[in-house]
């Protein structure tokens, strides 16, 4: 029996460990667009794991942020925009009648663990790739998007936690520029201005 | 070589001795110096009904001001003589989202009237009844770690031995800007210095100086006779 444990004990220390990004964002105050924008989160985003390896190319910590960031945007979209619909499929934007659909996707994820940084603390980089089409799929915009987050090391939290936070502080990063940005993109802006007048 | 009783007695008392000599010679050492700095620009008044919010800053790549320092400033500032109503930090970057994130804040007294233009905003700071807000950047940092100090536990007991100390230093800055004016209406500097020393003999003793709670204390009460005025 204690064979047994001790060596799930030593099978568990070996493996990757797994954070699932939790947090929650809260909505933006700003007036929203007069308009009906059609959401579609692609699998690579649904499903979207970084995977922080060790020196010796073992992975360390698979950071699954998918999911916080889908809660992400149908906290942030729907404040911008008078009208959200999201949408399981590109096809369907027409029937649904929307003005643009707006497609988030993730390029890159960094993460700075503070044993390789010698900082006291985490960070957690990312780059986003956002694109807005016609109903159609005809192009409006496409421009690129980073966040930055960072979180104290604790004496008492764990690295979990420390990942957590600061993966939190960049998404939250990424909601506050997006939402106050998002009109000042100057291909978003010249499709926008008829439309407003 | 043979431990007589005499020799233990011998090493005890010289023990004791040097816990008492350096307790109290090290007492005095452990106090701390704050400097409070006051530079005012206008005049200042808060009524029944009305709060402040103390917000830190984090634009720095550097350090960011922590939200626990932040937390003791308001907590001060909120309880005694005097009290002030103090809006909690994070609640007040939440519901005012995105305009107060590190990236968005506003960073100068003038960007504050640009952004008191946005009705949504005005509304929520009406709602909250903030006539100030106040600016914290700062850090404490830690210098000059000197010293070591070693345990070891066997069958017969376990004890320490050793002497530790190192200094630490606070230096913070509150900006404060009036709400109702959008202007800046003055600036408090705190700087705290203390030394702290761990002697060990048999058992560690921490003499800690207290420097952030000092300089949260000073600051905390020179804000408060700020924002009163008068």
């Amino acid at each position: 029996m204690l064979l047994l444990l001790a060596g799930a004990v030593v099978l568990s220390a070996c493996g990757a460990s797994t954070v699932t990004v939790e947090g929650s964002y809260p909505s933006p105050n700003i007036p929203p667009l007069p308009m009906t924008l059609g959401v579609y989160y692609s699998d690579a985003l649904r499903n979207h794991v970084y995977t922080e390896r060790t020196d010796a190319g073992k992975d360390e910590y698979l950071v699954n942020s998918g999911g916080s960031h889908i809660e992400l945007f149908n906290t942030v979209l729907p404040a911008m925009f008078q009208q959200v619909i999201v949408l399981d499929d590109l096809a369907m934007a027409n029937e649904r009648g929307v003005d643009a659909v707006f497609i988030p996707n993730i390029d890159e994820f960094q993460l700075g663990m503070p044993q390789k940084t010698r900082l006291d603390s985490y960070e957690v980089w990312v780059k986003y790739n956002m694109r807005l089409t016609e109903p159609g799929g005809d192009y409006i915009a496409d421009w690129v998007m980073t966040a930055y987050g960072k979180t104290a090391q604790s004496t008492f939290g764990g690295a979990e936690g420390g990942i957590n936070d600061a993966a939190v502080a960049a998404m939250r990063d990424l909601a506050s520029n997006f939402s106050i940005s998002f009109t000042s993109v100057p291909d978003v802006r010249d499709w926008l201005q008829p439309r407003l007048q | 070589m043979k431990i007589t009783s005499k020799t233990m007695a011998g090493l005890l008392r010289a023990g004791i001795y040097l816990i008492v000599a350096l307790t109290a010679g090290l007492g005095l050492g452990a106090c701390t110096t704050t400097t409070i700095d006051e530079f005012r620009q206008g005049d200042t008044g808060i009524n029944t009904g009305e709060s402040i919010v103390i917000l830190g800053r984090r634009q720095g790549a550097a350090y960011e001001t922590g939200a626990d320092f932040v937390e003791c400033v308001g907590n001060r500032m909120g309880r005694g003589n005097g009290a002030i109503t103090v809006v909690p930090e994070q609640t007040f970057v939440d519901a005012l989202f995105p305009w107060f994130e590190p990236r968005t804040a506003p960073m100068r007294s003038e960007d504050l009237q640009q952004l008191m233009a946005q009705p949504l905003v005005t509304d929520k700071m009406a709602e909250f009844g903030v006539r100030y807000i106040v600016w914290l950047d700062g850090q404490t940092e830690t210098s000059n770690r000197m010293g070591s100090i070693s345990c070891a536990v066997g069958p017969g007991g376990g004890g320490c031995f050793g002497f530790g100390s190192w200094e630490d230093d606070s230096s913070f800055e509150a900006r404060i800007w009036d709400v109702s004016s959008h202007t800046a209406v003055g600036t408090i500097s705190a700087d705290a210095s203390g030394q702290s020393y761990v002697p060990a003999v048999f058992v560690p003793i921490p003499l800690i100086a207290r420097v952030e709670a000092n300089a949260c204390n000073s600051l905390a009460d020179q804000l408060k006779q700020f924002v009163i005025g008068g």
